[in-house]
């Protein structure tokens, strides 16, 4: 066969171009995936291979003003049970043991959890709920019981560990400490003094880039976290745990008694405005009681007799009356372009000082001495009012605060000629409890309105990172001549006014009763009728510490509805149990009084005991006690009869001193 | 150090290439050696490291001695080696391994060593230096079919079929790479469309046997049918999940790559250290890197066409082209593999690839070819010597 090693070589040659070409369609191949395809190939690399971890922050803590704990964060656990990856051994041998266990830590029967796990079994159920949000300890305990000791895969335990704010007072000032919650849309649903402190509390989550491996880990990318978390600041609050136990309970026991709608207590602070118990109870279906709303900075309504004060104040403040300016009720009924006004006592209270209109609370009083001071130009009496503040918001960080109304004649609704005598007595108006609050706090504080405040500061650890003041909302309200005029006028109405019957002569109060009828609007008022009893006030009435509200929605009408007896009662059990609570410290000074005779004694005996002895002192006459300690000094042994002075001593005086050697005091008092 | 180079005959440039080659594969290498070592190693990766190296220091001194062996000696060695490639192949074949209920025995374990052996590779070398041995014996000749039957086809089917049923693409390749040695060496076309013929019918009917009686004994044919469906079509079968992390690696590599030991992908393919190699060379040094290693190949490969057209003797020509030719083949097709031009196949990247069989056979191979071009500068300096195994090449 003709064939030459050259045709060998041709053939090769035409492979390897053939095997170039392959290489070459190779190299294509790469830059058509790494450039044409190359952004499909990159997004599936991200997607497929790393994730931004969220590393969460640890909210901050809510504190009482004393550093009691109102909220905290704490790890719960739910328990859960595979039944299926339990050997059938394993099973049967500890099913009994594992039901006793958890049937004497959870109080359900030893059948109930036999059946419960057997059940599972049966069906195959890989996810049974055992218990939820079981605490760490428990949990500790849990992992202990026979079966789940085994571990997670021959035990089958289940844990599933979240975060749970809890509030170790219980369900006191639920609504006051608040919540906050992101909802899908992730908005923060803001509630009391979490969601008003939220940026605080909240701190701000890590994040981790981490990058897929094999058996499905996730391992970090770099070595430090692309955000570091930084757990939230601890929220130190201005509520006071005993004070606010005091009002809860005053408050809860007399919405019981009355059957009211809902109430709310609100104590304050005079000087600094620190808001020291907030409780606000709604009723439930069953007639129980719970933290329903804050109606103490929400519920805006008209506040009544409580008002009078404002509107007698204005007058005072506008020099048109004083205390001592009589004013004729006349026969506790009266008409105003046509409205019918009348008191609450039959009769009327005839001829009477303002200072009596106030404390006797006459709806006609005041309403006259205001329609004949200002029915000309009620605008300047509205004017008064907003100088003092009343018509405008608090301004808190409490999100949902009411708007007060105090309306202006300028106003295009909202203003009739019955509108300036209505607003005298607290109708036509509306405030917050708050507000009425802020204001009585003034006057208890001469004149100086203070913002109430919830937190005094806030910390992480033990640093300070931001500590709030007293906030001064208006310098002075009033003269200070008004302010002690209004003042009088509230301590009398306590003791010998529609607050007469709170009077205790061992603690004095100040204050204003408010019966505000409500919803009279409404078609069904004259057979059911509905009031708002209030109280406003502060104690003591001399140096006033702290300031109070109670108001009481639609008491129910046949136990009672004046403000005097459903919210006064409210108020002067705060103010008592706050004076009996305080423990009054009674300093007690010079404990140690030297006394003569003893220091003499002392004295002898100390010149007795720094003398260097040779020979055996006398100790006759001496105390018992000197001699002994005298004598055992020197290195004799002692023995003592009898008590009192020295009258014998066993080896005598001016025996050669041998220490060790025994010596007998005979003792005689 | 003269002294010691002195020692190294032939072909500088592929000594050259080899030893770049076997530097590099440390890099890629180690790297996938991660991933191995977090799944299936107590987390360690130097052990891993040591073995390859202990494999390459083998694989040179393989190369090293079979390169100072005389050319002409391994004609005699191809025709005393067949019997024994057979009795290995046979008893690789027998022991049964199988993968998910498919037969998948391609390794022997050697005995004290340790190592596991791919006895498909050695046959590999071995036959293409016997069909090389042959094709040089009747190169004067005129011989007719029947002739080439007992001496050629019969011993590469009953090779080709001892590995096929435990590994279809290494079959198809030895198969094809006879049929090229055999069309270079000379051997009359017509007879090679026949075999063509023969090797599809034969091919079809170990397929429809296996599909019509699939009890009857493990095979991987439905491996195959599914890895050929998977390339055609792109189903989401396990090669396509392979072959998607692949390409997710070359297009995250880029131009300059994420450097070494930064690739991610790794961590999925589950070939990372073999047969997907290439991926990751690319991830970690891009492009750039790419071209560089198929640059060594196709240098390699214009070093063996230099080789062969040098040697002075028709088998020296033909042996050359028998081990060479696979090589770069081989390193072609890990590569088209892995930017999906061709189905997945367990073609590992020679030199650079982990495992020992191929690094072996390798070096093997480019001991015999630096053997053939060792002897050609030697032929020049004196006369070829008497070789005594010459004397039973001819005889057989």
């Amino acid at each position: 066969m003709a064939f030459e090693d050259k045709n060998i070589l041709h053939r090769l040659y035409i492979i390897a171009g053939c095997l170039f070409l392959f290489v070459l369609a190779i190299l294509v191949k790469i830059t058509n995936i790494q450039f044409v395809e190359g952004e499909k190939y990159k997004e599936l690399a991200k997607v497929n291979t790393t994730k931004n971890f969220v590393i969460p922050s640890n909210r901050g803590n809510v504190y009482a003003d004393d550093g009691s704990l109102l909220a905290i964060s704490v790890p719960k656990y739910d328990i859960r049970f595979d039944a299926v990856t339990v050997s059938a051994e394993n099973f049967e041998k500890n099913i009994i043991p594992l039901s006793q266990a958890l049937s004497k830590k959870f109080n359900k029967t030893v059948a109930h959890y036999e059946s419960l796990l057997r059940n599972a079994r049966a069906t195959k159920n890989r996810y049974l709920l055992l218990e939820r949000k079981i605490s760490y300890s428990d949990y500790l305990e849990v992992k202990k019981f026979p079966l789940f000791n085994l571990g997670p895969y021959k035990g089958g335990m289940i844990t599933e560990q979240s975060t749970v704010r809890e509030h170790p007072i219980g369900k006191i000032a639920e609504r006051m400490v608040g919540y906050e919650r992101k909802d899908a849309d992730g908005h923060y649903v803001r509630v009391g003094l979490e969601g008003a402190y939220g940026e605080y509390l909240r701190g701000r989550d890590g994040r981790r880039l981490k990058q897929r491996i094999a058996k499905g880990q996730w391992k970090p990318i770099y070595d430090e976290n692309e955000i570091e978390p930084r757990d939230g600041y601890d929220v130190i609050s201005t509520i006071n745990i005993n004070i606010q136990d005091i009002a809860h309970h005053a408050l809860l026991r007399q919405l019981e008694l009355y059957e009211a709608e809902h109430g709310t207590v609100i104590v304050m602070e005079t000087k600094t405005g620190e808001i020291k118990a907030v409780s606000n109870l709604g009723r439930t279906k069953q007639g129980t009681y719970y933290e329903k709303l804050n109606y103490a900075i929400g519920e805006s309504h008209e506040p009544g007799s409580t008002f009078k004060v404002m509107a007698f104040m204005a007058a005072l403040e506008d020099k048109v009356i004083d205390t001592s300016t009589v004013v004729d009720t006349g026969n506790g009924t009266h008409y105003f372009y046509g409205k019918k006004v009348s008191d609450s006592r039959k009769g009327g209270y005839g001829k009477i000082s303002m200072g009596r209109v106030m404390e006797v609370s006459s709806n006609i009083g005041i309403a006259k001495a205001i329609e004949e001071n200002y029915k000309d130009k009620p605008a300047r009496f509205v004017e008064i009012l907003q100088r003092m503040n009343l018509d405008k918001q608090l301004d808190l960080p409490i999100i949902g605060e009411g708007k007060p109304k105090i309306p202006h004649p300028s106003d295009k609704s909202g203003w009739s000629k019955n509108a300036l005598p209505s607003m005298s007595y607290g109708y036509g108006v509306s405030l917050t409890p708050l507000q009425t609050l802020t204001f009585y706090n003034a006057i208890a504080n001469d004149g100086v309105m203070v913002k109430p405040r919830f937190i005094r500061q806030v910390k992480a650890w033990n640093k300070e990172i931001e500590t709030f003041g007293v906030e001064v909302i208006n310098p002075q309200i009033a003269s200070l001549q008004t302010i002690q005029k209004v003042q009088d006028v509230l301590k009398n109405v306590v003791e010998k006014g529609t607050g007469r019957s709170l009077y205790s002569p061992d603690f004095s109060m100040a204050g204003k009763t408010g019966t505000a009828q409500t919803e009279y609007w409404m078609k069904d008022f004259a057979s059911n009728r509905r009031y708002i009893s209030s109280f406003a006030g502060y104690f003591p009435a001399e140096n006033p510490k702290y300031s109070c509200i109670v108001i009481i929605h639609k008491p129910k009408v046949s136990t009672g509805y004046y403000g005097a007896d459903v919210a006064g009662p409210v108020f002067k059990s705060i103010a008592q149990k706050i004076y009996i609570d305080s423990p009054t410290s009674d300093v007690i000074e010079n404990l140690e009084v030297l006394q003569a005779s003893i220091e003499n004694d002392f004295q002898e005996y100390y010149e007795l005991a720094q003398k260097n002895y040779a020979a055996i002192p006398n100790v006759k006459g001496m105390s018992g006690m000197d001699a002994v300690s005298l004598l055992e000094n020197l290195g004799l042994k002692v023995k003592v009869s009898g008590n009192g002075k020295v009258k014998a001593q066993s080896l005598p005086e001016g025996e050669k001193l041998i220490k060790g050697k025994q010596i007998t005091l005979e003792l005689s008092s | 150090m003269k002294q010691y180079l002195q020692h190294i005959k032939g072909d500088k440039a592929i000594w050259a290439i080899a030893a770049l080659l076997a530097l590099l594969s440390f890099l890629p290498v180690y790297s996938s050696s991660s991933n191995l070592a977090y799944l299936y190693g107590n987390g360690n990766t130097l052990g891993y490291l040591l073995k390859h190296g202990m494999h390459l220091v083998l694989g040179f001194v393989i190369l090293y001695a079979v390169h100072r062996i005389p050319y002409n000696y391994f004609r005699a060695f191809s025709i005393i080696g067949m019997p024994i490639v057979f009795a290995l192949l046979v008893y690789t074949l027998s022991q049964g391994t199988t993968i998910d209920g498919a037969n998948a025995s391609r390794w022997i374990q050697i005995p004290l060593v340790g190592f596991t052996f791919q006895t498909s590779s050695l046959a590999m070398v071995v036959l293409m230096v016997y069909v090389a041995t042959y094709l040089t014996k009747i190169k004067d000749k005129t011989i007719s079919f029947k002739e080439s039957i007992l001496p050629l086809w019969a011993p590469v089917f009953l090779v080709v079929g001892l590995i096929l049923p435990a590994n279809f693409s290494t079959a198809a390749i030895l198969f094809s790479m006879v049929v090229l040695l055999v069309f270079m060496g000379g051997y009359p076309f017509r007879y090679l469309a026949a075999i063509l013929g023969v090797g599809v019918v034969m091919l079809s009917l170990f397929v429809l046997t296996a599909k019509a009686f699939p009890g009857v004994f493990p095979n991987r044919v439905d491996t195959w049918i599914s890895r050929v469906e998977s390339f055609t079509d792109s189903k989401d079968a396990e090669e396509g999940y392979q072959i998607e992390k692949a390409k997710i690696a070359i297009a995250t590599g880029g131009v300059a790559g994420l450097g070494p030991g930064k690739s991610v992908q790794k961590n999925f393919l589950p070939q990372s250290s073999s047969d997907f190699i290439f991926a990751i060379i690319i991830e970690e040094f891009g492009l750039i890197g790419a071209i560089l290693l198929m640059f060594l190949y196709v240098w390699l490969l214009f070093r063996i066409l230099i080789v062969a057209g040098k040697a002075s003797s028709r088998f020296s020509k033909l042996v050359v082209i028998a081990v060479g030719i696979p090589i770069i083949f081989q390193a072609f097709i890990n590569m088209a593999v892995a930017v999906e031009l061709f189905p997945v196949t367990g073609q590992t990247l020679p030199l650079i690839s982990s495992g020992g069989t191929s690094i072996w056979m390798t070096c093997l191979s480019l001991g015999i070819i630096l053997s053939v071009s060792a002897k050609r500068v030697e032929v020049k300096k004196e006369t070829d010597e008497e070789n005594p195994l010459d004397i039973l090449s001819e005889a057989v």
